[in-house]
């Protein structure tokens, strides 16, 4: 039994990745050799695909870019890996690849294939297509002395869903929508050429561009701002956004900070999938005001909700058009349909390619204004002195 | 009480008659054993030799309640003959509580050897022993090593009576039985077993009572000499009974059911089962709020696997399993390892030794130079070591933390187990990586999974009671809901020993 036990222990040691000298491969890596890479780019070349690879030595070394054309995504890489210095690449800790507009519409699938079979890498890396230009281009143009480029990316990814221009999908996602929809969302990114803000980033700025619609061996169409908006809405990635709402004689700045969407498939009593029902609730607070207004108004306020409502409303029937269009759907309609009603959704009559292109959405957005900040005695400034709109303003407050 | 021997046959003949020239030659070349002759009564010719071994005996307590009485003439004058004699001490005509007439060698010699005087009638080949011990002894005081704030403060002394009294207070109650044995073929010690009759579980105090009886050691001098012999499995590095220098945790475990053991000459007293998660506990987990001391418990728990795993884990981690340490955390580690040039094994292997060195040399040496030693040692090793590039910074933090999680430990003992296997799971984790750490840490539950301390599962109530008393392990209960001991702890067919 002992024996046994010995051997089985045995031959799995010679399996595993420890070890080099007792195991049949080994992953021992010398800490002090290592080159960490953040960041990859794929673009397309003459001859192939050109790969670069970002990574430092270290929290205070500049961050160094390599790079190298190849046949195939993964002969490109395998030569970088072997690294000026005689450091290794480890590419285990890939936050982002960035794939130009052209490598996107042509080796998406190759990319994603990369990802999902090479260990090292992770599922999680956030994906981006890069508009108008290459990605090599972009990462070293964003890219300063002290500031690697992952870092600006990162800080891209974190920010997106905060202001409601996007969400990075990460490849595992991307793939899933792929496998199942046939489609998928892509956050796009654009260079913009601007003035140095800060001395250690690069002179190009990273701007988010929208979301590309994306199939396997092509590219579907891009969305537009209001679109990429509706999406994120619907998709439940959203997390807050600031809004301008004109009423009467001022602009309301309004973030909105809580959205519940529900979606809900309709049945008939036949168990025809009829129409979805697609409610969202909003809750959001007075940021700033342009103008004054007198948000302790019932009436007012119902108003500032309306003018909201119909905002984020029109981002979503603007999506759900979109979607009509193209006849593809990336927002996964059917998905959240099945998760809700799995089973109708089995019994119904009808395939879900045939009908959801005219398939009726109808959209409620019930908003809430949470938060004004109403202030009736307002601190010393312009426009409070006697007789001024302000002063009347607070004046009828007091009196009512 | 009974006095039972574990020893083999005593130097001195133990059936040998009792005469003068007897007991001097057995004491020969004994500068501390005294003798003298007595005239018994003042009355010329009718004499007696007193023997005592100085320093064990109460030389007041001599000259006053035995020399004294024993010359007056009065009192002794008017007897015919040394039997009258016997029979009057015997009698209580000298004030010593305690008198036992000896005809053997063996049993005299044993009475001198714990502070008996004995008064030897050679023609009558008779002695009678009076107990004068002497009260040079330690006296109680607050438990040094298991400190405490809010609890008793009295902790167990090297003379065993002390200890025992310091138990009968704490726990008064006639089923309270204190058994006593002499250990050691050579030293002679004594020893009591300490339970409580219809309540401990009879397999346990008669497995308890074998192998104190079966204990063959030249002196049992040493806490080990006990703790070796009575325990399932001497090989094993972690503890299987209790130790403690305080008898109030003495006396909770004796109410939980647990037999005792105190040994003369021994501050400590040694408690039978120990299991896993007693050593977890501390006594001021009793004096403090339970829900306080139930988070601490699981404090103890975590310390556990902080000392035990933090440097193997960071020594696979580092050497194979790079993908998954933080990205920040990975970029500061290859920064800091750029100027080091011994590789990550080598750095955790002397980390280890140095903080063992350390350890070592801060407890050896005398009080005040050990701390200075040990703030020394921790700013050389810690600050300039790093400073030096000869370790990375990281590594100083990963063998600290791991050190400080086991000072945690209540049991010194257990902490020295953790110690030795910290060591043994860093090396297999530098051979094998994670799965050497996987590897280590199930050789090291099938360890501790097989050991049973008299009977009880060493893992109880974790392994052997289907995980029902978990709790019990874990969270110290409410005083007021506290009814239940651990199950293999009862007496009754519930909660039978398997021995």
């Amino acid at each position: 039994m002992k024996r046994a036990v010995f051997l089985s222990l045995a031959v799995c040691l010679a399996l595993t990745g420890c070890s080099s000298g007792l195991t049949i491969f080994s992953n021992y890596r010398r800490l002090e050799m290592i080159e960490l890479v953040r960041t990859v780019t794929v673009d397309t070349a003459e001859d192939g695909v050109n790969v670069s690879i970002c990574g430092t030595a270290g929290e205070k070394q500049e961050a160094r870019m390599y790079q190298n054309t190849g046949p195939s995504i993964g002969v490109a890489m395998n030569e970088l890996t072997l690294m000026p210095l005689g450091r290794q690449a480890i590419l285990s800790h890939t936050e982002s690849m960035l794939i130009g507009e052209d490598a996107a519409k042509t080796r998406l699938d190759e990319v994603l294939d990369y990802v999902e079979r090479f260990s090292e890498m992770r599922l999680d890396t956030g994906l981006f297509i890069v508009r108008d230009g290459t990605a090599l281009d972009l990462v070293s143009g964003v890219a300063g002395k002290e500031t690697p480029a992952a870092d600006v990316v990162a800080g891209l990814t974190e920010s997106l869903p905060k202001v409601g221009e996007g969400y990075v999908f990460s490849c595992r996602e991307i793939a899933a929508s792929l496998s199942e929809n046939g489609c998928a969302l892509i956050q796009c990114v654009r260079g913009e050429k601007e003035e140095k803000l800060f001395e250690n980033r690069g002179d190009m700025n990273i701007k988010p561009a929208g979301f590309a619609v994306m199939l396997p061996d092509s590219t579907a169409g891009y969305l537009t701002e209001e679109e990429t908006l509706g999406a994120m809405l619907i998709l439940g990635k959203y997390e807050s956004h600031n809004l301008d709402v004109p009423v009467e004689d001022a602009v309301l700045t309004v973030s909105v900070d809580l959205v519940k969407p529900k979606i809900r498939p309709v049945f008939s009593d036949s168990g025809e999938l009829e129409r979805i029902r697609l409610e969202l609730e909003l809750q959001s607070n007075l940021v700033s005001m342009d103008g004054l207004a007198d948000l302790r108004d019932e009436k007012l306020r119902r108003k500032v909700e309306e003018k909201l409502s119909e905002l984020m409303g029109g981002a979503l029937e603007k999506v759900l058009e979109r979607e009509r269009t193209l006849g593809l759907d990336f927002l996964d309609l059917e998905g959240i349909c099945e998760r809700r009603e799995p089973i109708k959704m089995e019994d119904m009559p009808q395939r879900w390619e045939d009908i959801f292109t005219a398939l009726p959405v109808d959209v409620s957005v019930k908003s809430v204004l949470m938060r004004t900040y109403d202030i009736i005695d307002p601190p010393e400034i312009s426009g409070k002195e006697e007789g001024s709109p302000w002063e009347k303003l607070t004046e009828s407050l007091r009196g009512s | 009480m009974r006095r039972e021997t574990s020893s083999a046959a005593p130097q001195v003949g133990e059936s040998s008659p009792v005469t003068v020239a007897a007991v001097e030659k057995v004491f020969e070349s004994c500068y501390d054993f005294e003798s003298r002759e007595l005239l018994i009564g003042g009355v010329p010719g009718r004499t007696a030799r007193l023997c005592f071994i100085d320093g064990l005996v109460s030389g007041s307590d001599v000259a006053e309640q035995v020399i004294k009485p024993l010359t007056d003439p009065e009192r002794f004058g008017g007897c015919r003959g040394a039997g009258d004699v016997i029979a009057m001490l015997l009698g209580g005509s000298v004030y010593v509580y305690t008198a036992k007439s000896r005809t053997q060698l063996g049993d005299l010699a044993g009475d001198l050897l714990n502070g008996f005087c004995a008064l030897i009638f050679d023609a009558e080949r008779t002695a009678v022993t009076f107990e004068v011990k002497s009260q040079q002894r330690r006296s109680v005081e607050a438990p040094k090593e298991e400190k405490v704030v809010k609890g008793a403060k009295d902790a167990f002394v090297e003379t065993m009576k002390i200890n025992t009294t310091l138990v009968r207070r704490k726990l008064r109650n006639p089923h309270l039985k204190i058994k006593e044995y002499s250990l050691g073929t050579r030293a002679d010690t004594a020893a009591t077993l300490i339970y409580i009759e219809g309540f401990t579980n009879e397999g346990i105090v008669a497995e308890a009572e074998r192998r104190l009886s079966n204990i063959n050691v030249e002196g049992a001098l040493t806490s080990a000499a006990i703790e070796e012999n009575i325990v399932d499995n001497p090989r094993s590095p972690f503890p299987q009974v209790i130790t403690t220098e305080r008898s109030d945790k003495f006396c909770m475990n004796i109410l939980e059911g647990r037999v005792g053991i105190l040994v003369d000459g021994l501050p400590l007293g040694f408690l039978a089962p120990g299991t896993f998660s007693q050593f977890m506990k501390v006594p001021e987990d009793h004096s403090g709020h339970f829900i306080v001391a139930s988070c601490l418990t699981l404090l103890r728990y975590l310390a556990v696997a902080l000392t035990l795993l933090a440097p193997a884990f960071y020594v696979a981690v580092a050497m194979y399993h790079q993908e998954m340490i933080p990205t920040r955390l990975m970029q500061s580690m290859i920064e800091a390892k750029q100027q080091v040039p011994f590789p990550t094994a080598a750095e955790a292997i002397m980390m280890l030794l140095a903080f063992e060195l350390l350890q070592e040399a801060g407890i050896r040496l005398p009080s005040p130079i050990g701390e200075t030693v040990s703030i020394i040692g921790a700013l050389i090793v810690g600050q300039s070591a790093v400073e030096a590039s000869v370790v990375s910074p990281v590594v100083v933090v990963v063998i600290a933390l791991a050190g400080i999680a086991g000072y945690t430990m209540p049991n010194l003992d257990m902490g020295s187990a953790l110690r030795l296997c910290r060591f043994l799971l860093v090396l297999a984790a530098i051979a094998l990586g994670m799965f050497g750490v996987a590897l280590g840490c199930a050789l090291l539950v099938y360890h501790l999974s097989s050991l049973e301390s008299y009977g009880v599962p060493y893992m109880s109530p974790f392994a052997g009671s289907e995980g029902r008393h978990v709790s019990r392990a874990l969270f110290r209960h409410s005083m007021t809901d506290k009814k239940d001991r651990e199950p293999e702890l009862k007496t009754g067919s519930g909660g039978e020993a398997k021995l």
